[in-house]
């Protein structure tokens, strides 16, 4: 594809990478903008004047679920720091929160004619984490698969979403099949569950019930992703580096990750949804693998200094006639701590290891904490330069 | 090798905990690290020759294979649980001062992180090579760190951290674990970690992986 003349929407060069073409220029973007960076180095500021303020292609993330009305669902007790909880006639939820200095509890009851599971949440001003898993018992995905809420998209709450950003930048989602702390790929959501240790365990001890597991997450998330045929999503999320082989083996992701998030993808391209499939960790052993499940696009790169293990001159030569590639970038050292100088120079080797031909986003490799504001602007400044000759 | 050592290395290397457990699928039925270690025991080998000669030279073998990249963390995480089994055989000698531990390994998740299992990976190699280790956990404030060192015998401490949000409390932990115990070893890890990093913090060293640590401890002679 001809580079073309006339600069392009932030969405158009989005949307033109993704689709492995060569746009006007380097796309440059973020992974989620945390809601603590934003209130601590920018007053506050919301995600769209953070891309406004530095120049980056911007993202615009999207969950917007209803209830099943005919199947009695509703919207729980609200919790005013986290999005409406769908419950049901037959899974009851009840939502407790407390404070105690900085960190934030949320505890969580599922009542169920069968049992309550129980699930517990923290969260500081930067992230959440889960100190009590839901499942606990192995029985307690029979409860789950029987009894929780599966969530649906509102279609038309992400299209007027889709209707305002317009070309400014992308509409990103996520297939959750869990409320809450959802996650996208149906592994991650079970490590998140079960806990991950407990997970790679019984694939050695129980591996048919870990598969059953996967398949009711599986069939959970494949309800979503039907609910979502004709959301204007530009690009969903699935995966999460619990799948990375940072944390497992090639062979486990073959077997236990592989088939399930394959039919998900599957499914996706049927409802007219592209996927990114999100690698936080190691991917080397495993792109072709990747590649093979049929993303439009694959996430995050991470360089080895930041713990992964990407080389993306070699994932591009690998994979690169494949997929789209997001991320690469080292935001822990040159984020913060180092010249702008040295900031330009990493992301012109971004660019040389992985901007050719196209198809190419660069961003952090997922999230950012922290970062020195005239390394953000050397960042995204650098690779607005990045174009196409 | 004596035969039953050679076969208590196997059974380590390979996951294999005990009778019951069904992995290695081959190996479905056979003795695991655990009855292997205790007939070992009963046929009058020392703890020790165990120890080094079985435990530690599975760990090895699996540990190497995770350095070339030929082997992931759920090998080494199924490795370190059938040592652990075997280690149940040995404690009572450790206990009894009949063997001597190597020292003694503190060991915790800094505060703020709840990631687990890296530093529990780590703490059950340092448990196979011969150390006591007291595992302070997940999310430990700097002050646990000074409860848990005094009185300890060649001790060693190791830090994890899996965010980059809590790479500030790495910092602070090995600051106040030297400024009272300048002559305790700290040694840092975990996936943004790096050897810069450990070193500009203060640590005395930083390892990717946990047979890293042992062979850097085994240079010191300890």
């Amino acid at each position: 594809m001809a580079s073309p003349a006339a600069p392009m929407t932030p969405r158009g060069r989005l949307l033109t990478a993704l689709a492995r073409g060569v746009p006007d220029r380097l796309p440059v973007t973020t992974h989620h903008v945390m809601p603590s960076f934003l209130e601590r180095d920018l007053g506050g500021a919301d995600a769209d004047a953070f891309f406004a303020r530095f120049g980056l292609d911007p993202i615009r993330w999207v969950a917007a679920y209803r209830p099943d009305a005919t199947k009695g669902q509703y919207f729980a007790e609200p919790d005013p720091a986290a999005p409406p909880r769908v419950a049901a006639p037959d899974c009851r939820i009840r939502i407790e929160t407390s404070r105690q200095a900085a960190a934030r509890t949320v505890r969580l009851r599922y009542e169920t004619p069968q049992k309550t599971l129980t699930m517990r949440i923290e969260e500081d001003a930067h992230t959440g984490w889960i100190t009590e898993r839901l499942v606990r018992e192995k029985t307690d995905v029979d409860v789950l698969a029987e009894h929780l809420p599966v969530l649906l998209c509102d279609v038309e709450a992400v299209n007027r979403q889709a209707d305002t950003f317009g070309e400014r930048g992308l509409v990103r989602g996520m297939v959750p099949g869990f409320d809450p702390y959802g996650q996208p790929g149906c592994w991650q959501d079970a490590a998140q569950l079960f806990g991950i240790e407990a997970l790679i365990l019984a694939t050695f001890e129980d591996p048919a019930w870990v598969h059953h597991f996967l398949r009711v997450l599986c069939e959970r998330k494949k309800a979503t992703l039907r609910s979502m045929r004709g959301a204007r999503f530009d690009l969903v999320e699935l995966g999460g580096g619990d799948a990375s082989t940072t944390v497992i083996s090639p062979a486990l992701f073959e077997t236990f990750v592989q088939p399930y998030d394959t039919e998900l993808i599957a499914l996706a391209r049927e409802v007219g949804q592209r996927i990114v499939y999100h690698t936080c960790g190691g991917m080397m052993p495993i792109l072709e693998a990747i590649a093979d499940m049929g993303p439009a696009a694959m996430e995050t790169f991470t360089p080895p200094a930041m713990g992964g293990d990407a080389d993306l001159a070699a994932a591009k030569r690998r994979i690169g006639h494949r997929v789209c590639l997001i991320g690469g970038f080292d935001q822990v050292h040159h984020f913060r701590g180092c010249t702008p100088a040295t900031t330009r120079a990493a992301v012109r080797r971004c660019f040389a290891a992985a901007g050719g031909g196209g198809g190419f986003i660069l961003a952090p490799s997922d999230h950012f904490f922290e970062a020195d504001l005239e390394l953000l602007e050397a960042f995204a400044d650098e690779a607005r330069r990045c174009v196409y000759a | 090798m004596n035969d039953i050592l050679q076969r208590i290395a196997t059974a380590v290397e390979r996951g294999k905990t005990d009778r019951d457990a069904p992995y290695p699928p081959d190996l479905r039925g056979e003795e695991g690290a655990a009855e292997l270690t205790a007939r070992a025991l009963q046929q009058g080998i020392p703890p020790e020759r165990v120890l080094a000669d079985a435990l530690v030279q599975g760990m090895q073998a699996v540990g190497d294979r995770f350095e070339r990249g030929q082997a992931f963390l759920p090998d080494l995480l199924i490795a370190a649980r059938a040592m652990t089994a075997a280690m149940a055989h040995l404690r009572p000698a450790f206990e009894s001062g009949a063997v001597q531990h190597r020292g003694t390994f503190v060991v915790g998740t800094v505060a703020g992180d709840l990631h687990d299992i890296g530093k529990r990976i780590v703490a059950m190699v340092m448990e196979g090579n011969g150390w006591k280790v007291v595992d302070l956990g997940i999310n430990v404030p700097a002050a646990r760190f000074l409860e848990a060192i005094p009185g300890q015998d060649r001790c060693v401490v190791g830090l994890s951290a899996l965010l980059t949000t809590t790479m500030p409390a790495m910092e602070n932990t090995v600051r106040t674990i030297k400024a009272q115990h300048p002559e305790v070893p700290v040694f840092v890890g975990g996936a943004p970690v790096t050897a810069e990093f450990g070193a500009r913090i203060g640590a005395d060293g930083y390892f990717p992986n946990p047979q890293g640590l042992v062979r850097h401890l085994g240079r010191r002679g300890v």
